[in-house]
């Protein structure tokens, strides 16, 4: 049961992260930052940056991004510099796991006497490949209703079986004709041949015939000859009355009595 | 009638142990507040025959020790710079050490004010931890040979000590 499931699941969670935000500029639009997966969820914004300033002056660095969904910041990390000398500074902020569709755009804001230099921001991030079954490969996914069959019309005599038998049938009369053709030229031969060999052919009879007949093995009758002629067939009926047995009468007439009763009792007489 | 055997029982083992004391165990343990990670090793340079050096413009790196502090102002980092080498060819003349700690990365910028009050002696450098969070600290590295003597060939090798000490 557990193996069934895990390999019908295709479902995988991606964690993966941005590259530098703020490359080129202390400003960036999320759309260019983020793949815009659906269900795509910000865990951590990592920054650091370089501060140049005089350890006396006032400065306050924010690192921020606008609410999407209204107003204010979905992500604000304000570093104040005011009295301490200027340094790297590196932070990871866990912000939970918040939907792409609140990240605004981003900034770094600077108030104050210094610059940031070298900046840089990354966010962490993680989706699901299924968080939308759009695959069949996804748990849960449903074929779209609006999506009718799509049919592929087949020509029959393009079927495989179809192909074989109509070839095989094309062997077989071809088969059939160079049959034909040899036998008649067999037959053409043999004629020719026997043109040919006639008086050869005659030539071994005869001394075949001598042998025999030295032999006395033919008995001479085999050479008498029979008269031949027509025999006509000879017919000869002669008619007249052919008289009834006597001696049978009684069995005629007992015949004759239940023939007659046998005819009469199809009508109930 | 288990109720009643039950009881009976109790009664008398309540009679036979009433004398007997019973030690009752508590445990605890106490997990660190403060870690301390080598975050690059250091390599020295050789620029010219008689120096050896960490700095990037000597063709070193500079070791950095990154110290993460749970509770701020509970702990001191020591680290002290190395004034001998671990492992060596035979050297026979004297070498000069030098050598500075600082901080190069923080994780929240009071910390930048760490070394505006360290404590430097000798070749140990103390930071007050005031700040919960990182703190990355490098060192800088060098030494020199007799005087301006060729180093003699083959692996040099020395080691930063970071310590982590409660207040």
């Amino acid at each position: 049961m557990l193996l069934a499931y895990s390999s019908y699941s295709c479902s995988e969670v991606i964690f993966s992260q941005s590259a530098n935000a703020s490359a080129f500029a202390n400003q960036w639009t999320m759309l260019n930052i983020l793949p815009q997966q659906a269900g795509l969820t910000v865990s951590n914004v990592v920054y650091k940056y370089r501060v140049e300033k005089l350890a006396a002056d006032p400065m306050v660095v924010a690192v921020q991004n606008e609410n999407a969904n209204g107003s204010g910041y979905i992500f604000r990390s304000v570093d104040d510099w005011s009295g301490v000398p200027g340094n790297n500074i590196s932070k990871v902020v866990p912000v939970g796991a918040i939907p792409i569709e609140a990240w605004g755009d981003g900034s770094i804001e600077v108030t104050g006497i210094g610059t940031v230099e070298d900046p840089s921001v990354i966010y962490t991030y993680r989706y699901d490949t299924c968080f939308i079954p759009t695959t069949p490969d996804c748990p849960g996914y449903e074929p779209p209703l609006s999506m009718l069959p799509v049919f592929v019309y087949e020509d029959p005599l393009e079927d495989e079986m179809i192909q074989r038998a109509l070839e095989l049938q094309k062997l077989q009369e071809e088969e059939e004709r160079i049959i034909q053709e040899e036998e008649e030229e067999k037959e053409t031969l043999e004629k020719a041949l026997g043109l040919a060999n006639t008086t050869l052919l005659a030539a071994d009879s005869l001394a075949l015939y001598d042998a025999m007949f030295d032999m006395s093995s033919i008995p001479a009758t085999y050479y008498t000859s029979i008269p031949g002629g027509v025999y006509t067939e000879v017919l000869e009926y002669n008619s007249g009355r052919m008289p009834d047995n006597k001696n049978a009468r009684r069995v005629g007439l007992a015949t004759q009595l239940k023939h007659e009763e046998m005819v009469n009792s199809q009508y109930d007489k | 009638m288990f109720k009643q055997t039950s009881l009976v029982a109790a009664i008398l083992l309540s009679v036979t142990q009433g004398a007997r004391a019973l030690d009752a165990p508590i445990m605890g343990s106490v997990q660190s507040k403060c870690s301390i990670t080598t975050d690059t090793p250091g390599i020295y340079g050789n620029p010219t025959p008689s120096v050896l050096s960490t700095a990037a413009v000597d063709g070193g790196i500079e070791p950095v020790v990154r110290f993460d502090v749970i509770s701020a102002d509970y702990y001191k980092a020591v680290i002290t710079h190395p004034q001998d080498f671990s492992s060596s060819p035979t050297l026979t003349d004297t070498v000069v050490w030098n050598g500075a700690v600082s901080v190069s990365e923080v994780s929240d910028p009071l910390m930048s004010g760490y070394d505006a009050a360290k404590r430097v002696y000798n070749n140990v450098t103390e930071f007050d931890l005031t700040v919960a969070g990182t703190t990355w600290f490098s060192i800088t590295s060098d030494a020199s040979y007799g005087f301006d003597k060729s180093w003699p060939a083959g692996s040099y090798n020395a080691v930063v000590s970071a310590e982590c000490i409660a207040l």
